[in-house]
């Protein structure tokens, strides 16, 4: 008989870095240890309190300025070749705290990284996901990733996930940017109309915009496996396009009103209704006085 | 006897969070503790001026996530009471339940990290384990294991249908009994009892010159909880007796914490019968004139109190709190003078210290 | 609850007088009580804590701020929040935006040992006789008196770290575009 005998592959160990977080992506990391479930050690991995002794090196929290000295000595304590991952949007972004004096996130003006895992806090099978796309990386690509572990007990009809953007049901009112608190959508006004980016290493995941959005047009996704090699990070975006039409009456280009918004207005829609959406606002307020000539004539 | 400083850093001290204390000894025993703050300030009083009402609601709920939810809502609480709004009763019922879940996975944690400490690793998983269940009930809810984004100014942004009801009913139910099992354990096994019976004292007069809250007074004998003492929210139609202990110890805290943990299943419970139609929200976007207002609540570590200041814009002209753990690290000096420096990482993690909280 | 009113007007006039009136006392939604009384100079602040300590009320937070706004700041407040067995009591003590200076309240309350180290980081505000009046939270390397420097931003919602995140974002797209 002929036996092939695999070598088993040397355990990785992990070394964990704190740089300033609120403990959200600490205490899940601390969960994805404890319990076997998540499947960490069907990795080949563990953990260990000697940085000397690390292969990969895993980051949370935003860079804070008193913590960065100790940050940086302890990282490059960490022998090389040595795998960076950022867990959660504070490292990659400096997630809510962007912009603090106390703060200097991004981490990767000050360490080369080579994995980041959004989320704020990533779940814990988001956390094992993104370290297996790690361990990938430090044995070469030749080992498949190995997939998540089963969803045991979780439900998860409701997960905030990456968000969703649909400029059809978009009316630019801006209200989510204003709701924000990540600072993670814009508005452009570009050739074809109005503009939308949302970055999503900059989303908290809290659904303020989703919530105040009068028509639905920004929604959670139950997507949850967010993790990406470094070069990908500026490029996880939503984007869309809410084109100008010229409006019916008198040609202005305007943002067009989506019939969600008509069905909040007037409950049901209606050819006049319909004809009301292609008016820009001047034109449509020239129309409904004319109606309300009739009504009172 | 040799008397020397040493560093601890927050290997050292059993956290998972980034702390300093210069530690005075005397021979094996500590003498004297300065407390080093700051690697988790992120300037988050200052950054909440330069962010709406709306998005200070996400931000506070990044100050910890332990404590997440209080914060949010304590927040709102305080807009709404400036702004004179009266929240819908289906709302208040349903903060407090956000709430209690979060106080549970808090405690929880705590009880974790103790067992840990002492050596206890089957315990140390099994409390995991149970927490697990409180995690997945969380995400199952709200969507987030940890930040729940269940406030929102006028009420809550989350709702329960009859089916979410019955789940979480169910989900309660098997926290019972082990909830029960482990108050037993950390109130009979000998083992740990031998680790935390007389260990890291606070007297009440202690307690009081300190001004410590939350589960850190009532294992001192302090009856106050804000809950009880100036109910908020649906509070004051709930019934559930203040967890108070007398000995000040490592497991009177523990003992605090797992009688509060249990009371807040119930607390669900009630707040799950009792849970009134009607909306979960009032309008969207309330004018809020300009003004100052206290709101406190009790938070998993004690009270939490925010001062709000506005000038009828929508930033904040000052946004200050306290967090509970606040005023409990001073007297973490008082409660590790004479004990052997060995005992400094159970006894710090007594308090369930939170640094994100504290440094802000 | 009802006789807290009746407590502290009792405890202020005896340390402050009669002709100065009592606090304004409001009730919350839930009929929680908190009052609101100005004190005329810093140093009242340690007479009536001291009273306030023979209540065992306990030193609740200490808030610091700019008025009328951090943007136009003309002057400075501290208002000290007691709590009385459930109410609240603020102390507000107006200051001079230039050389203002408190006694510290260390010597009747421990915990206000923290509370004013803060106030003192970060903002221009001298604390007399404070045993340990170094940092607390702001690094060293920091300015001081933060929340006095740093207000005026131009761009107070996405701040400078921002745009140049997005500038990246925006790169990126064009790169991708055809
Ligand atoms: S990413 Fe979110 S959960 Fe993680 S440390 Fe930052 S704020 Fe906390
Ligand atoms: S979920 Fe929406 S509001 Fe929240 S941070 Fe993300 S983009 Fe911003």
């Amino acid at each position: 008989m002929h036996t092939c005998k695999v070598p088993p592959l040397p355990k990785l160990r992990l070394y964990r870095i704190n740089t300033g977080s609120c403990n959200g992506c600490d205490v899940e990391l601390a969960a994805t240890e404890a319990i076997t479930r998540f499947g960490l050690d069907r990795l080949g991995l563990s953990f260990t309190a000697d940085p000397t002794q690390a292969d990969l090196v895993l980051i949370t929290g935003p860079l804070t300025v008193s913590s960065r000295e100790k940050v940086l000595a302890e990282y490059a304590e960490v022998p090389d070749p040595k795998i960076t991952v950022l867990i959660g949007v504070c490292p990659i972004s400096g997630g809510a705290f962007r912009d603090s004096y106390a703060v200097v996130a991004p981490l990767d003006e000050f360490v080369p990284v080579d994995l980041n895992i959004p989320g704020c806090p990533p779940r814990p099978q988001a956390i094992v996901a993104g370290i297996a796309k790690a361990v990938q990386l430090w044995r070469g690509g030749e080992h498949p990733p190995v997939s998540p572990g089963p969803e045991e007990g979780s439900l998860t009809e409701n997960l905030r996930g990456r968000m969703r953007y649909r400029a059809e049901a978009c009316v630019g009112c801006r209200i989510c940017q204003h709701v924000c608190a990540g600072g993670a959508i814009r508005f452009d006004e570009e050739e074809a109309g109005l503009g939308f980016t949302l970055w999503h290493n900059s989303c908290l995941f809290c659904g303020m915009c989703s919530h105040y959005c009068p028509t639905g047009a920004l929604a959670p996704t139950r997507e949850w496996d967010l993790a990406h090699r470094q070069a990908e990070k500026y490029r996880q975006v939503e984007k869309g396009v809410v084109p100008r039409i010229p409006c019916s009456a008198c040609g202005v280009p305007m943002l067009p009103v989506v019939p969600e918004l008509m069905k909040k207005g007037y409950r049901a829609l209606s050819a006049e209704t319909a004809r009301l959406q292609t008016l820009c606002s001047e034109c449509r307020q020239v129309r409904s006085l004319e109606g309300v000539k009739r009504c009172t004539t | 006897m040799s008397r020397t400083v040493i560093t601890l850093g927050p290997r050292q001290l059993g956290l998972e969070e980034p702390m300093y204390f210069r530690v005075q000894t005397a021979g094996d025993r500590v003498a004297g503790l300065e407390v080093l703050a700051g690697q988790v300030h992120r300037g988050l009083e200052h950054l909440t001026l330069k962010r709406n009402f709306y998005q200070n609601i996400t931000l506070l709920e990044r100050l910890c996530s332990l404590c997440s939810n209080s914060h949010p809502s304590t927040f709102c609480t305080a807009l709404e009471e400036l702004a004179g709004m009266v929240v819908p009763p289906r709302a208040e019922y349903l903060r407090a339940v956000a709430d209690e879940i979060k106080r549970i996975a808090s405690h929880l944690f705590n009880c974790a990290v103790v067992a840990h400490i002492v050596g206890e690793h089957a315990l140390f998983r099994r409390v995991m384990e149970l927490r697990e269940t409180v995690q997945q009930t969380k995400e199952a809810i709200y969507g987030n294991r940890m930040d729940l984004a269940a406030n929102c100014i006028g009420g809550v942004r989350y709702d329960l249908d009859a089916g979410r009801v019955g789940y979480l009913k169910s989900q309660l139910e098997g926290l019972k009994a082990p909830l029960e099992e482990l108050y037993r354990v950390f109130a009979d096994d000998p083992a740990l009892a031998a680790a935390t019976v007389g260990v890291g004292v606070l007297t009440r007069e202690q307690a009081q010159a300190f001004g410590v809250v939350g589960p850190v007074a009532r294992a001192a004998g302090i009856d106050y909880d804000v809950r009880e003492k100036s109910p908020y929210g649906a509070y004051d139609r709930l019934s559930f007796q203040v967890a108070v202990q007398a000995a000040g110890d490592v497991r009177a805290r523990a003992l605090v914490r797992l009688v509060e943990a249990r009371q807040a299943v119930s607390l669900i419970e009630q707040c799950l019968d009792q849970l009134p139609e009607g909306p979960v929200a009032l309008m969207s976007f309330p004018e809020i004139p300009a003004g100052e207002v206290i709101a406190k609540s009790e938070a998993p570590r004690g009270e939490l109190i925010y001062y709000l200041r506005t000038d009828g814009t929508d930033l904040p002209v000052r946004l200050k709190w306290r967090v509970p753990s606040y005023p409990n690290w001073a007297a973490l000096g008082e409660m590790l003078k004479g004990e052997p420096v060995s005992r400094i990482p159970l006894i710090v993690n007594s308090i369930d210290p939170c640094i994100s909280c504290t440094d802000r | 609850m009802h006789d807290v009113e009746a407590t502290v007007a009792r405890v202020l006039e005896g340390v402050l007088g009669a002709q100065r009136g009592e606090p304004a006392w409001r009730r919350d939604a839930k009929g929680g009580m908190s009052g609101w009384y100005r004190l005329g100079n810093p140093e009242e602040i340690p007479m009536v804590a001291r009273a306030l300590a023979g209540l065992e009320a306990r030193l609740s937070m200490v808030s610091a701020y700019l008025v009328p706004s951090p943007q136009n700041a003309i002057g400075r407040e501290i208002a000290y929040h007691f709590d009385l067995d459930g109410s609240t009591l603020t102390l507000t003590l107006e200051l001079p935006l230039e050389g203002a200076r408190v006694p510290s309240l260390t010597q009747v309350y421990r915990n206000a040992d923290w509370q004013e180290r803060e106030f003192r980081e970060l903002y221009d505000i001298e604390v007399l006789g404070h045993p340990n009046p170094g940092r607390l939270f702001v690094d060293r390397s920091l300015e001081p008196a933060l929340f006095e420097r740093l207000i005026p931003y131009s761009t107070f919602i996405n701040g400078a770290n921002g745009e140049r995140l997005w500038r990246e974002v925006q790169a990126a797209q064009e790169e991708v575009a055809p």
